[in-house]
């Protein structure tokens, strides 16, 4: 099946092999189906590296844009150390998943040939995604002016820690600075304690890449009706800080200051985690009135959504503590299976805070498809998450997982790029490729 | 950033029903307003969206929550449970490209709105439909929220201080978002689809999933070696140092070394270069075998300091570093004023301004737009009812009289 390029002496063979084997994987039944996708057709540069923009372009790929994987020869993106290691030196389980359906071209664009070999790809492509410090493509003289002249209908999604503009703008960013910087992390935990990592590090960069496969969209749709291409321009504490709801606006207009809220939430109450008798944890979120008198029902006391109790989200939120106290008393009283049964019977919004061991063996994930096993060569089985968004008539694929480094410069060079055979032994050979 | 803007936008040109309601499939419809489309919140007649009152009220009822997140949208009261109402829905429909709904599966085919009886009226329809389970699978009847889609997509188990009470990833609505914003991508996707093939779909996002998916190798990991990712607390099991730290005054700062040479400067900042050497904790693996001595020493340099000389020396060595900013430190950063991230917009119903989160993402050629902030209930009734469909003024005083609408 596909060939590891890495593990042999390099000759063009190798690479037509690679790419060979590659195409027919795609061909596999139930795996690429013979409707257009709604991005094939489109050709995506990613030379980010990490995440943050990067996973914008797995998106594409996956609902059918074919991804260009640009990196480093030396190495590769560090995403493939990044995380746990496989049998696969050149991939962690996080690039398995997440460089999914990308083809690996490795191109050196600190060197002038190589910075002019990456204009004339760009030029052949439709998207360009890429997350250097800001400044840094432009110091290879592959800024935005260089590449829109070469390419007019270029769409450039460029994500960086705090944005191209601004006094920040130069320094390093991660998404663990960007979520300090954005004000999610400063709300995650107990009151005047220690704050934690909002449930997982690279949140941030899941973030900037769904606002950036969105602005990549906008921009083609747009390239469509006028020819014109654009930047899209995202910071990633900005991608963060969007999705506070009223933080700002409370602040602005009442000097409201939220600060962190533990397992709860200022917005309702009984909003929070609970333990159960075998110490195991459960959510409960009563955001209405309606909900709290259905969970008041599943305990078996109406009487606590009374009007003269706590019937009103203003009387809860009043008393909070004693209404949490009542919620964690009785859920503690039941095992997690019984809570539940009693919780979904009247319809309370309910749900197990699954580890990753529950997901596995939770049937809702079954049910959806959301665990995709996939084979790969010399690894077996590897179960990555499955596509988000399900569409009906176009579902996204996965037809390959992170690719081996390089496994796709040949083909690029010769097929896309037109170098002789020669030039491209040549270009190898001087590690520009 | 507040005047109408005459460009024409991505979106120009499309219409889009807005029928969910508080923030998950709603935001998709908020983000393709900013880029253009006219969005039009269809809202039961007594009360509206539950948006309204989510959240801390204003001088005029409705909620900043509201008023920032239905931005540029019109609204549109329609009783879908009553007869003429789904009729007058349905005419909306026909003259609509992109339909948002978030209601528990099977409500609106119990209302005689369902996809395929919308598909028939308009074959090109482009339908979000959001919920807590998705459209099938053995939950799809319960209630979601995103408070229960961090819990069952794994991200509020990873919350918390290692076995402590698991907490809120920070906030309580991140899944609606993040929901919204896949709801987006998909709307977007079926839209490039529908320009090729003229053939319109429907988009089943389900928060849960969501969240599942931005949790990185957390599925793979369990299933080649077992690994059950647990909580933290500040810090993450791959990378050290990398967590928040407490310094002089009570502040908080993150710092996170995921590499060798990221380390190496913040040794540098500390005036300690000598531990970013081999015979030191210059690679990550002594680091984190040595974790509890490596987080010891930074935070007893960043305790030394104030928060903004610990950011200060990061930043002369460019060690990634960062204040964990409660809001009232965001207003007085200068970045969100540089990049004009908070937007302050007056409202003519409203006797105080109100300041919101300005447009992500930034196109450098066709940028967002906030025209309005949330309209009051019922505002655009008329104008959509009598010019888009047709109605007479007495046509819609009778249905108003019947509250059908």
């Amino acid at each position: 099946m596909r060939t590891d390029a890495r593990d042999q002496p390099w000759t063009p063979e190798t690479n037509e092999i690679a790419a060979q084997a590659h195409s027919s994987e795609e061909e596999r039944p139930g795996e690429a189906s013979e409707k257009p996708l709604p991005l094939s057709g489109i050709r995506v540069v990613d030379v980010g590296t990490f995440l943050a923009g990067p996973y914008a372009a797995s998106i594409m790929g996956e609902f059918g844009a074919e991804v260009l994987k640009v990196e480093y020869p030396i190495g590769g993106d560090p995403m493939r150390r990044f995380g746990t290691p496989t049998k696969r030196s050149d991939a962690t389980l996080a690039w398995l998943s997440e460089a999914r359906n990308k083809k690996s071209v490795t191109i050196d664009l600190r060197r002038p040939k190589g910075a002019e070999l990456f204009i004339k790809l760009v030029s052949k492509s439709d998207v360009l995604v890429e997350n250097f410090r800001p400044g840094t493509m432009e110091e290879w003289g592959l800024g935005w002016k260089v590449l829109s002249e070469a390419n007019p209908g270029l769409v450039m999604l460029r994500v960086s820690g705090y944005g191209q503009t601004g006094p920040y703008r130069r320094r390093p960013g991660f998404a663990h600075i960007a979520h300090a910087i954005g004000g999610l992390s400063y709300l995650a935990g107990f009151p005047g304690e220690t704050p934690v990592v909002p449930g997982t590090a690279p949140l941030g960069d899941y973030m900037s890449s769904l606002y950036g496969a969105v602005g990549v969209m906008l921009a083609l749709r747009y390239k469509a009706k006028t020819g014109y291409g654009q930047v899209i321009d995202i910071g990633i504490y900005e991608a963060v800080f969007r999705q506070l709801d009223e933080l700002a606006a409370a602040y602005g207009m009442f000097g409201t200051v939220r600060e962190r809220e533990g397992s709860g939430s200022f917005i309702a109450v009984p909003h929070g985690h609970f333990r159960t008798k075998e110490g195991k944890w459960v959510a409960i979120a009563c955001t209405t009135d309606r909900m709290f008198e259905r969970l008041a029902e599943a305990m078996g006391r109406p009487e606590l959504a009374s009007s003269t109790l706590y019937g009103e989200q203003r009387k809860r939120l009043a008393a909070r503590d004693e209404v949490n106290k009542i919620v964690t008393e009785w859920v503690l009283s039941l095992t997690r299976e019984e809570l539940l049964e009693r919780c979904i019977a009247r319809e309370v919004p309910v749900g197990k805070l699954n580890s990753i061991a529950d997901i596995f063996a939770d049937e809702l994930f079954k049910a959806r498809g959301n665990l995709a096993e996939v084979e790969e060569d010399g690894l077996g089985k590897v179960v990555v998450p499955n596509v988000v968004p399900t569409l009906s008539e176009t579902p996204g694929r996965i037809a390959n997982l992170g690719p081996p480094l390089s496994n796709a410069t040949y083909e690029v060079m010769r097929e896309l790029l037109e170098l002789s055979a020669a030039e491209i032994t040549r270009l190898r050979q001087q590690r520009i490729i | 950033m507040t005047q109408e803007r005459t460009d024409d936008l991505p979106l120009t040109g499309i219409r889009v029903i807005d029928v969910a309601t508080v923030i998950a499939a709603p935001y998709c419809a908020s983000i393709l307003g900013e880029f253009g489309a006219e969005v039009l919140k269809v809202e039961h007649p007594t009360g509206g969206d539950a948006c309204r009152h989510f959240g801390t009220p204003t001088s005029r009822g409705d909620t900043l929550t509201w008023l920032s997140e239905a931005r540029n949208k019109k609204s549109v009261t329609i009783d879908l449970h009553h007869p003429e109402g789904a009729g007058l829905f349905k005419a909306l429909v026909a003259k609509t490209d992109i339909v948002c709904e978030n209601f528990r599966p099977g409500t609106l085919e119990k209302w005689g709105l369902g996809w395929e009886v919308l598909r028939e009226i308009n074959p090109g329809l482009i339908m979000l439909r959001v919920s807590g389970y998705g459209q099938y699978g053995p939950y799809k009847d319960r209630p979601g929220f995103a408070r229960i889609a961090h819990a069952v997509g794994g991200l509020a188990y990873l919350s918390g201080m290692p076995k402590g009470t698991p907490v809120t990833p920070g906030s309580t609505t991140l899944g609606d978002y993040l929901s919204g914003l896949y709801g987006c991508v998909g709307v977007l996707l079926a839209l490039h689809y529908k320009e090729k093939t003229g053939r319109g779909q429907y988009i089943d996002v389900a928060l849960y999933e969501s969240v599942f998916r931005c949790t990185d190798e957390l599925a793979p990991a369990y299933a080649m070696y077992g690994t059950v990712g647990e909580r933290h607390g500040p810090h993450i099991r791959s990378a050290c140092p990398y967590g928040h730290f407490p310094t002089k005054e009570g502040k908080w700062v993150a710092i996170a070394c995921t590499t060798d040479k990221l380390f190496a400067r913040l040794a540098e900042a500390m005036g300690r270069s000598e531990l970013a050497s081999s015979s030191l904790y210059g690679e990550q693996k002594t680091r984190l075998e040595n974790r509890q001595d490596v987080d010891e020493i930074v935070r007893d340099w960043c305790g030394s300091l104030t928060r903004d000389q610990v950011l200060a020396r990061c930043e002369a060595t460019r060690a990634p570093a960062g204040p964990l900013n409660n809001i009232a430190d965001i207003f007085g950063d200068r970045q969100f004023h540089a990049r004009r991230n908070l937007v302050a917009i007056d409202d003519e119903d409203l006797v105080e301004t109100v300041i919101v989160p300005n447009v992500v993402p930034r196109l450098s050629r066709t940028p967002g737009r906030i025209n309005h902030l949330g309209p009051t209930l019922g505002q655009h009734t008329d104008e959509v009812l009598k010019g888009l469909l047709g109605l007479s003024d007495a046509e819609v005083d009778e249905l108003r009289t019947r509250r059908v609408i």
